[in-house]
C-alpha cells in the first residue's frame, strides 16, 4: 500500500477484503499493482525506469516475447530515421541528448544507444536489441506474453476514482490503481473507398525493390512512409506518384520531425527533375480503385498482340467513386472507358494504370481493448487516431488513466516532437513527476538558489537541457521567484499551468513566476533563403530558429487565458517576456548578446540590480548604503565575497565602472598579496598579463 | 594685526610666514587669513603661489592676511603631515578655523580670491535646512535670496557664483552651500548627480513669515552668463499682456535669449485665460517668458485654429494648439530646450543607448579579457573520467567548480590559478578545476548549484565547501593555515606560552596573527566539543589545546578559571581570558569566531561583513596614507575612550584610506567632500542611516569624542549627511519586447479574444479539410497537380 492518499487507502483496503478469495485461491487470481504499464516499447519501459528508481509497485505488461516489437516489423525498410549523433565534440551528456533521439533516459551514463550503434540513421534491429538491452540492465519489472484483450474501469464511485481491471489471454487479471498506456500505434490507418481492397498497405508490402521492376506504383500518403517505400522502389519501379489530401511537408522546413524527412526524400529530386515520379494532392474519401485488364478498354480483332506475358494481368486504375455510377445508378462490374477520369479530361494526371497501389497512411491507437467506461475519447486532433488527453497526459474521463509515448502525441501533434522517442521520454519524467506528487506527496523536484545566482543557472539549462530542447513549446522550465531565493523546476507541461501547484505540489509566491521555454520564431521567412536568421539581440523576438524564451507572469495564468493565447504562442501573453537571440551554435553564453539582456530581464522582472560587484566595491556600497545591492548581500555580506584582482580592477575602472582613488596615497595596489606570497615562499609567477 | 606682527615674520611683499605658534595664534584670533603649506617648492603650484604672494599687499587692504607655513622647518599637526593638504589652500576665519579648502587649479585665480574674501560677509554659508530657515525669514519681505550649490569649491561653478554675488550682491542675498541634505530639501531627486545648481527663492514678495518664500530652480549649467540671465529673468514681470500681433511683441525675454510663449485670450474668457498663464508661467519661470496676446484687437492676426505659439530665440514664430498646461511644459522641456542643450552639450540628458556596453563591472573586466589564455597547468582540468580518481588521492585536493559564462567564475579562475602557483611546491596540496558546463553530471552529483564554488576533498572525509573571501588572498590563507591540525596539541605550559606569543607556527604570524588556546585540567570538561569546534574553524583561525592538570597552575593571577580560551593577538598585545561554558561545538565555534573580532578594528575590505553583522552605528575614524604619529595619535585616544567603557554603544574603528582607498569614496559619500585627515565620522548605518561629523577644528581627544557622542546622543549635533536609502533597482530602463511587438506586428502578442473560438487551430491544417468530393475532382475539373 504505497498510494497514500488517503481515501484512496481507505477504499483499498475495502476492496482488498472483497477481493480477499480471489487474491489467493485459483488460476483466475487477480493481481494488484498500484502502476501496471501498458506494453514494453520505449515509452513504458521509460516509465518502468522512473517507477523503478522511485521504488514503486509496478508492472509492465507485454503481449510479445521482447520489448519494442514495433521496431521488429517498422519501419519496413529497416533504416530508422531518428538521429543517432554520437559526435558532438561535447562530453556533457545531458547536451548530448539534444542529439541523441533513440536513448531513453536513465541514470546509468552509458545506457545509451550508441553502445548497439554508431550509424546516423541506423538499423531497425538496433532499437529493440537497446530496449532489451534497457530493460535488463535495469531489471525492470516485464511481464512477457501477457496479451491484454480488455480493460476495464472498476469505480469505487467516490470523486470518480477508478482503477483498471485489466484481462489477459488466460484470463487472469489484473487490477491496477493507475494504469499507463503506452501501447503505441500500431492498428494501420485505412480509409475506406471504392476497391480500397485491391490496395495493399505498408505493413505487408514486399520489401525487395525488384518486386516492383517496371512498374508503375502509386502511393497513398505523403508522409515518411510513404516516401520510404518510393526511395526504396525509386531505381527499380517505372513510375511513382505519391497522392494524398495535402502537400509535402518538410520537416526541415516546419521543424516538426513527424514531416517529411529530408533522408527520404530522394523522389522530390526525381519529381522536379521530371524523371517520371509526382505528387498530387487531393482526398481520399471518393476515389477509388478499378481494375482492368492491361490493354484496357474494348477489346478489337487481333487482340493478341501484346503477347502472352501480359495475359491475365490486371492493372489498377485510379478514378472517382461518383464515375462508376454515372450510367444506370447500377455499378456493373466491368469498367468501361466511360467510367476513368481520363476519359472526361484527357490530360488527367493520374490517368495511367498502375501496376500496385499502396497505402501508407500511419497507424492509429487500437482502442478496441477498452471498455467504454475505461475509454478515453479519440483525440480532436490527428482525425481522431489518437486518445484525448489532459494537459498532464492524463485520458479525458478516465482518471488514473494515463496515456505515455506515441500515442499522446495529440497533445503537440504537429507541433513538436512528443510523439517520437526523442521527445516523450521527457513527458514520461514530467508525467512521472506528477504521479509522484499525486499519489506520493511528493512535490516536484526544485532547486532552491540565490536570486544571484538565478542568471547562470537559467544560462546552464538553455545551454545543455534536452529536455526543453526536444520538448519545445511543450516542457518548459519553471522559476518561482521568493524575493532573495527562487525555486529552479525542470521541464513542466506547458499547458498544465494553469493546475501547476496541485500538480507540482509547489507553491507560487507574490514574487511570481518565470518560464524558460525553447521556441522555434515566426518561421515567416524562405528556411534557406536570406535574412533567415537574426543577430541583433534587440530583435530577439523575430528569431526563427530554435532559442530560449523567457516570459514572467505575476500570477499563475487562468485556464482561460491559456485558451485564449496569441496564436501560435504556446503560454498566453505574459506581464513581459524575453526572447535570448537565436544562436548559430546554439550557445547562448555571450555577454554581450546573450548575458546582459538576459540579465536586465531578470532585474525587470524582480525589481532588482543583479549585477556582480567586487568586494571593494560591495565594501564601498555596504557602507554607503543601507541595504547594498543582492550580489553584495548574499555574497559579500554573507562573507563571501568576490574581491576580483588589480588587474581586473584596472580594467573596471577603465570602463568607468569602478571608481578610481584620485589623489589618494596607494602603496601598490597589489602589494599585499604580492607580500603574501613571498612569505609563503614560493615563487610568484603570474599567468596574467599585466 | 599689530600683535600678528610680533610673533611672526612678515615677508616684504606683505606675505605671513608663520611658524607653529604663530599659526595656533592666528587661528584663535579669528582673523581671515589664507594659508598655505609647503614641503618644497612644487612646479605646479609656484606660478600660482607667485601670484598669491604678489597680491598679498592688495588683501591686506580688504584685511585678508596670506600666510604661509614651511613644513619643511614647521611642523603642524594635520596640515603638515599631509601630501593632500599641500595642494590646497585653506582659509581661516573665526573659531570654527577651516571654512573652505581652495583647490589650486587653473580655474582659481587671484581674481577669484579676491572676490571670495571680499564677499565672504556676503555670501552665507548654510548646511542645513534650519540654517536657510533662518535666512529665509530674515529676507521675508525684504530682498530675494539667491542660492547656490557648490559641491567642490573652486571650481568655475563656484567663480561663477561669486562673480554674480559681486554684481548682485546689494540687490540679493547670496545663500552658498556645499552638502546634500539642502539638495534633499530643495526637492533634487538625486543629489549625488549634482555637481552646482542654483536658486531664486522669491522671498521679496512673501508678507507672513509662516508663508514659505517660492522657489526657481536654474536649470541651466552654471557660468555667469547664464545667472545673469536667469535674474533677469527673475526680475522680470512673470505675465506680459500685450494686444498686439506676437511678431510684434517686444520683450525681455527676446534679449535674453529664451523661449517665449504666447497664449491667445478672447475677451469672455480672460480671466480663465489669465490664471492658465500664470500657471504656466510659474512653471516656465527662468526658462521662457510668456506673454498673454488679447485677441480682441485687430493687429493680432492669429488664425482663431491656433491658441498659442512659441518663439524660440533667433528662430521664427510657430503656432500650435494648447490642450493643457503639461503639454507645454513638456514641450518645451523635452522637445525644444534639448534642441538647445544639444548644441550647448552634447553629453547632457542623452537617451539611455541601447549600444553593447556591459555595465556590470565584473562582466565588463573579464570581458575586456577576453584575449587572454589563462594558464592552467597548475590547475588541471577534471573531466567525468578524472575526478573520482583525483579526489580520492591521498592529500588535500581543491576544486573550482566553475562555468564559462559567468563572468564571477572567470574572474575568480585568475585568482585560482594564482593562489595554484603561491602555493606550488606545498606537499599534499593540489588545485584543480572542472568546468561544469561541459562535466554536467559531475558537478551534478556534487551538488554544485552556484558558480564559482569550491570544495576542499580529504580521503575518508567529506567534500567541505569553502566558505571565505572569494579572493587570492583569502584562499591562499586559508589552505596554509589548513596544512596544521586544529586544534593544534601542545604539551606544555611553555609551549603554551610560546604558541601565543607566536613563536610556535611561526611562519603562520602573517597570514593570522590571531591564536586561540583551550586550556583543560582534564579531558572530561568537554574537550571533545572543543575540539570538534576547531576541526570546523580550521583554515580560518590557528588553535591550540593543553590538556593537562598543570594547565591549573596559568589561574594563578588571571581571574578566569578552566576551563577558559586564551585569546592572543600577536606578540606582545595583551591577551584576553573567557571562560568555557559547556555548549554544543556549533555554537562553539560561533563563540570563538565572535571572540577573535577585534574591539577597535581597522576596516578592510576583507573583514568589514563581519563588523557589519554586529549592527552597530559605526565610529569611524579615517586615516591617511602615512603612518606615525598623526596617525597613531588619534587611534589612542580612540582607544582611551573605548577602555572607559564610554563606547559600548557604538563600534568604534577605522580606516586606512592608504591600504583601503575605498574608504575615500565612502568618506566622501559621507560628507560630500573629503575632509582633511584624521577624520571623525559616527555613520549610523542600521539605524537612521543619519552620519555626523567630528568638527575638524576641535581636537581629537578621547573627553572630545565622548561628549560629541552625548551632544548626538541628546540631539545637540547637526547630522554632517545621511546614507541614502537606495532601492537598487534595475541599472537600466528595460527594454520591452512585448512594447516592440505591439507596435511593429500588432496583434501577434495579443490574447484572443474570449467570444471567437480559436479558428485556424495549428492542428487542423486547411489541406485536409479541403475535401476529395470538392471541386477538385469534379471530372469537368481538371484535377490540379499542385505545384509545391
Amino acid at each position: 500500500m504505497e498510494l497514500i492518499l488517503c481515501f484512496i487507502c481507505l477504499l483499498s483496503l475495502f476492496s482488498l477484503v472483497l477481493t480477499v478469495p480471489g487474491d489467493h485461491h485459483g488460476d483466475n487470481s487477480t493481481r494488484h499493482h498500484d502502476y501496471c504499464v501498458l506494453g514494453a516499447g520505449p515509452a513504458g519501459l521509460q516509465m518502468g525506469f522512473f517507477l523503478a528508481q522511485s521504488q514503486r509497485d509496478y508492472i509492465i505488461l507485454e503481449r510479445n516475447s521482447g520489448p519494442g516489437s514495433f521496431f521488429k516489423r517498422y519501419p519496413r525498410h529497416r533504416k530508422l530515421i531518428s538521429i543517432n549523433k554520437v559526435y558532438t565534440g561535447r562530453r556533457n551528456r545531458e547536451f548530448n541528448l539534444r542529439h541523441d533521439w533513440n536513448s531513453l533516459l536513465s541514470n546509468r551514463p552509458n545506457l545509451l544507444f550508441q553502445r548497439v550503434s554508431r550509424d546516423l540513421y541506423p538499423e531497425a534491429d538496433a532499437f529493440p536489441h537497446y530496449l532489451s538491452m534497457f530493460e535488463k540492465e535495469l531489471g525492470l519489472q516485464v511481464q512477457y506474453g501477457t496479451d491484454i484483450g480488455r480493460i476495464q474501469a472498476s469505480g469505487f464511485g467516490l470523486n470518480g476514482n477508478k482503477s483498471y481491471i485489466l484481462t489477459d489471454q488466460n484470463g487472469e487479471e489484473y487490477k491496477c490503481r493507475v494504469l499507463l498506456v503506452s501501447t503505441g500505434l500500431w492498428v494501420p490507418e485505412e480509409v475506406h473507398f471504392v476497391g480500397s481492397d485491391l490496395v495493399e498497405g505498408y505493413e505487408s508490402i514486399p520489401t525487395d525493390p525488384e518486386e516492383y521492376k517496371d512498374q508503375a506504383v502509386l502511393i497513398l500518403g505523403k508522409g515518411n512512409s510513404a516516401f520510404e517505400v518510393a526511395q526504396s522502389i525509386l531505381g527499380r519501379a517505372s513510375r511513382i506518384h505519391l497522392y494524398s489530401p495535402s502537400p509535402v511537408r518538410l520537416a526541415w522546413q516546419t521543424h516538426y520531425v513527424g514531416d517529411l524527412r529530408a533522408v527520404n526524400n530522394e523522389l522530390l529530386d526525381t519529381y522536379q527533375l521530371k524523371s517520371l515520379d509526382g505528387l498530387v494532392e487531393g482526398g481520399l474519401e471518393d476515389i477509388a480503385i478499378v481494375q482492368r485488364g492491361k490493354d484496357g478498354g474494348k477489346r478489337r480483332a487481333g487482340k493478341n498482340r501484346m503477347g502472352k506475358s501480359s495475359e491475365g494481368k490486371m492493372q489498377l486504375y485510379f478514378t472517382l467513386s461518383e464515375l462508376l455510377d454515372r450510367q444506370d445508378g447500377n455499378r456493373s462490374t466491368a469498367i468501361t472507358a466511360e467510367n476513368l477520369p481520363g476519359y472526361h479530361d484527357d490530360n488527367f494526371s493520374l490517368r495511367q494504370p498502375y501496376d500496385r497501389v499502396i497505402r501508407c497512411l500511419g497507424f492509429r491507437f487500437n482502442f478496441s481493448v477498452f471498455d467504454g467506461s475505461a475509454c478515453p475519447p479519440h483525440s480532436s486532433t490527428a482525425r481522431g487516431r489518437l486518445p484525448a488527453v489532459t494537459a498532464w497526459y492524463e485520458g479525458r474521463g478516465t482518471p488514473n488513466l494515463f496515456i505515455l509515448g506515441t500515442a499522446a502525441h495529440s497533445r503537440d501533434y504537429r507541433m513538436s516532437a512528443g510523439g517520437f522517442v526523442h521527445g516523450f521520454r521527457y513527458i514520461v519524467r514530467a508525467v512521472h513527476k506528477i504521479l509522484e506528487q499525486r499519489y506520493h506527496n511528493n512535490a516536484w523536484p526544485a532547486n532552491k538558489l540565490p536570486t544571484s545566482q538565478l542568471l547562470p543557472w537559467i544560462l546552464k539549462r538553455v545551454n545543455e537541457a534536452s529536455g526543453p530542447y526536444q520538448m519545445f513549446e511543450v516542457l518548459g522550465d519553471i522559476i518561482l521567484l521568493q524575493g532573495s531565493h527562487c525555486e529552479y523546476l525542470e521541464e513542466f507541461p506547458l499547458q498544465a499551468l494553469p493546475r501547476f501547484s496541485a500538480l507540482s505540489g509547489r507553491h507560487v509566491s507574490e514574487h511570481g513566476l518565470l518560464i524558460v521555454v525553447m521556441q522555434y520564431g515566426l518561421n515567416r521567412t524562405d528556411t534557406l533563403g536570406p535574412g533567415r536568421a537574426e543577430s541583433e539581440w534587440t530583435k530577439a523576438w523575430k528569431s526563427n530558429f530554435l532559442h530560449p524564451v523567457i516570459y514572467y507572469y505575476r500570477t499563475v495564468p487562468t485556464e482561460g487565458d491559456m485558451r485564449r493565447r496569441p496564436v501560435g504562442w504556446p503560454l498566453p501573453r505574459p506581464d513581459a517576456v524575453h526572447h535570448m537571440v537565436e544562436d548559430f551554435l546554439t550557445e547562448w553564453d555571450q555577454p554581450v548578446s546573450h548575458s546582459q539582456p538576459l540579465r536586465r530581464f531578470l532585474e525587470h522582472c524582480l525589481h532588482m540590480d543583479l549585477r556582480a560587484f567586487y568586494a571593494e566595491s560591495c565594501f564601498r556600497l555596504s557602507l554607503t548604503s543601507r541595504k547594498p545591492p543582492l550580489f553584495c548581500r548574499q555574497g559579500y555580506l554573507n562573507k563571501e565575497g568576490f574581491v576580483g584582482n588589480s588587474h581586473l580592477w584596472q580594467h573596471a575602472r577603465e570602463a568607468g565602472l569602478m571608481p578610481t582613488h584620485q589623489g589618494s596615497v596607494v602603496p601598490g595596489d597589489d602589494g599585499s598579496f604580492s607580500d603574501c606570497l613571498s612569505h609563503a615562499g614560493a615563487d610568484m609567477t603570474s599567468t596574467i598579463n599585466f | 594685526f599689530h600683535r600678528a606682527r610680533n610673533m611672526c615674520t612678515k615677508s616684504t611683499n606683505g606675505l605671513v610666514v608663520h611658524t607653529a605658534a604663530s599659526f595656533t595664534e592666528n587661528m584663535v584670533s579669528g582673523r581671515t587669513s589664507f594659508i598655505y603649506f609647503v614641503k618644497q617648492a612644487n612646479p605646479t603650484v609656484k606660478t600660482f603661489i607667485e601670484q598669491l604672494e604678489m597680491s598679498a599687499d592688495a588683501l591686506e587692504d580688504y584685511g585678508i592676511l596670506i600666510g604661509k607655513v614651511n613644513c619643511s622647518e614647521e611642523t603642524i599637526e594635520k596640515y603638515c603631515t599631509e601630501e593632500e593638504v599641500m595642494k590646497k589652500i585653506h582659509l581661516f576665519r573665526g573659531p570654527d578655523v577651516l571654512r573652505i579648502v581652495v583647490l589650486f587649479s587653473r580655474n582659481v585665480f587671484l581674481f577669484f580670491l579676491i572676490f571670495f574674501a571680499v564677499l565672504f560677509d556676503e555670501v552665507r554659508c548654510v548646511h542645513t535646512p534650519a540654517e536657510l530657515g533662518r535666512v529665509e525669514r530674515a529676507a521675508k519681505g525684504t530682498a530675494d535670496v539667491v542660492m547656490g550649490h557648490i559641491r567642490v569649491l573652486g571650481l568655475p561653478e563656484h567663480r561663477a557664483l561669486m562673480e554674480a554675488a559681486f554684481v548682485y550682491g546689494a540687490k540679493y542675498q547670496f545663500v552658498q552651500t556645499s552638502g546634500t541634505l539642502l539638495l534633499r530639501h530643495m526637492e533634487i531627486a538625486d543629489p549625488s548627480d549634482v555637481q552646482a545648481c542654483l536658486w531664486f527663492l522669491h522671498c521679496r514678495t512673501v508678507s507672513r513669515l509662516s508663508e514659505p518664500c517660492p522657489h526657481t530652480l536654474m536649470r541651466k549649467p552654471l557660468t555667469t552668463i547664464n545667472i545673469h540671465t536667469f535674474l533677469q529673468l527673475m526680475e522680470a514681470p512673470l505675465l506680459t499682456e500685450a494686444a498686439v500681433d506676437p511678431a510684434e511683441v517686444d520683450v525681455v525675454y527676446s534679449h535674453l535669449n529664451v523661449p517665449v510663449i504666447f497664449l491667445f485670450s478672447r475677451p469672455e474668457t480672460v480671466h480663465l485665460d489669465r490664471v492658465t498663464a500664470e500657471t504656466l508661467a510659474w512653471r516656465l519661470r527662468g526658462e521662457a517668458g510668456l506673454v498673454l496676446i488679447h485677441r480682441d484687437n485687430p493687429s493680432v492676426k492669429t488664425p482663431l485654429v491656433y491658441n498659442a505659439a512659441y518663439r524660440l530665440p533667433q528662430e521664427s514664430l510657430r503656432y500650435f494648439t494648447l490642450k493643457n498646461v503639461e503639454e507645454v511644459v513638456t514641450l518645451l522641456r523635452d522637445q525644444l530646450l534639448p534642441k538647445e542643450r544639444e548644441k550647448q552639450d552634447k553629453e547632457e540628458e542623452i537617451e539611455y543607448d541601447w549600444s553593447d556596453v556591459l555595465d556590470d563591472e565584473v562582466a565588463e573586466s573579464v570581458y575586456r579579457d577576453r584575449g587572454l589564455m589563462l594558464d592552467m597547468d597548475k590547475v588541471p582540468e577534471l573531466t567525468a573520467d578524472t575526478f573520482s580518481a583525483a579526489v580520492m588521492q591521498h592529500g588535500l585536493m581543491v576544486v573550482l567548480f566553475y562555468v564559462k559564462w559567468d563572468a564571477v567564475s572567470m574572474a575568480f579562475l585568475q585568482s585560482f590559478v594564482e593562489v595554484a602557483h603561491a602555493l606550488e611546491g606545498v606537499n599534499g596540496l593540489d588545485l584543480a578545476s572542472v568546468n561544469c558546463g561541459e562535466w554536467t553530471d559531475v558537478c551534478g552529483d556534487q551538488n554544485i548549484t552556484s558558480f564559482p564554488f569550491v570544495l576542499l576533498y580529504q580521503p575518508g572525509e567529506a567534500a567541505q565547501p569553502y566558505r571565505g573571501m572569494l579572493g587570492a588572498e583569502s584562499l591562499h590563507t586559508f589552505l596554509l593555515l589548513r596544512q596544521d591540525p586544529s586544534p593544534l596539541e601542545l604539551s606544555s605550559l611553555a609551549e603554551v606560552a610560546s604558541f601565543l606569543e607566536g613563536d610556535l607556527y611561526s611562519r603562520h604570524l602573517a597570514h593570522s596573527p590571531v591564536r586561540v588556546m583551550g586550556l583543560f585540567t582534564s579531558a572530561d570538561q568537554g574537550v571533545a566539543v572543543f575540539v570538534e569546534a576547531a576541526k570546523s574553524l580550521r583554515g580560518e583561525i590557528l588553535l591550540g589545546l593543553f590538556v593537562n592538570k598543570v594547565a591549573d597552575a596559568w589561574t594563578d593571577g588571571h581571574t578566569v578559571s578552566l576551563p577558559a580560551l586564551l585569546v592572543s593577538r600577536g606578540p606582545g598585545v595583551q591577551q584576553e581570558a573567557h571562560t568555557l561554558l559547556p555548549s554544543t561545538s556549533q555554537n562553539l565555534a560561533e563563540r570563538i569566531r565572535c571572540i577573535v573580532l577585534d574591539t577597535f578594528p581597522e576596516l578592510t575590505v576583507e573583514n568589514l561583513p563581519w563588523y557589519l553583522e554586529q549592527g552597530k552605528p559605526l565610529l569611524l575614524l579615517f586615516v591617511g596614507g602615512g603612518e606615525g604619529p598623526l596617525m597613531t595619535q588619534p587611534l589612542e585616544e580612540m582607544r582611551m575612550a573605548q577602555s572607559v567603557g564610554q563606547l559600548v554603544d557604538v563600534l568604534p574603528c577605522w580606516i586606512h584610506l592608504g591600504r583601503t582607498p575605498a574608504g575615500r569614496s565612502v568618506l566622501k559619500a559621507y560628507l560630500g567632500f573629503v575632509p582633511p585627515l584624521p577624520a571623525l565620522v559616527l555613520s549610523r548605518i542600521g539605524g537612521d542611516g543619519e552620519v555626523f561629523h567630528f568638527p575638524p577644528e576641535r581636537p581629537l581627544l578621547s573627553k572630545n569624542i565622548v561628549q560629541w557622542l552625548q551632544r548626538i546622543e541628546n540631539n545637540q549635533e547637526q547630522c554632517a549627511g545621511a546614507i541614502p536609502e537606495v532601492a537598487w533597482d534595475p541599472p537600466v530602463p528595460f527594454y520591452d519586447f512585448l512594447a516592440i511587438m505591439d507596435e511593429e506586428a500588432p496583434g501577434y502578442a495579443a490574447q484572443r479574444s474570449p467570444k471567437v473560438k480559436p479558428k485556424g487551430k495549428k492542428e487542423q491544417p486547411a489541406g485536409e479539410a479541403r475535401g476529395a468530393a470538392g471541386a477538385a475532382l469534379n471530372p469537368q475539373t481538371h484535377l490540379q497537380q499542385t505545384e509545391l
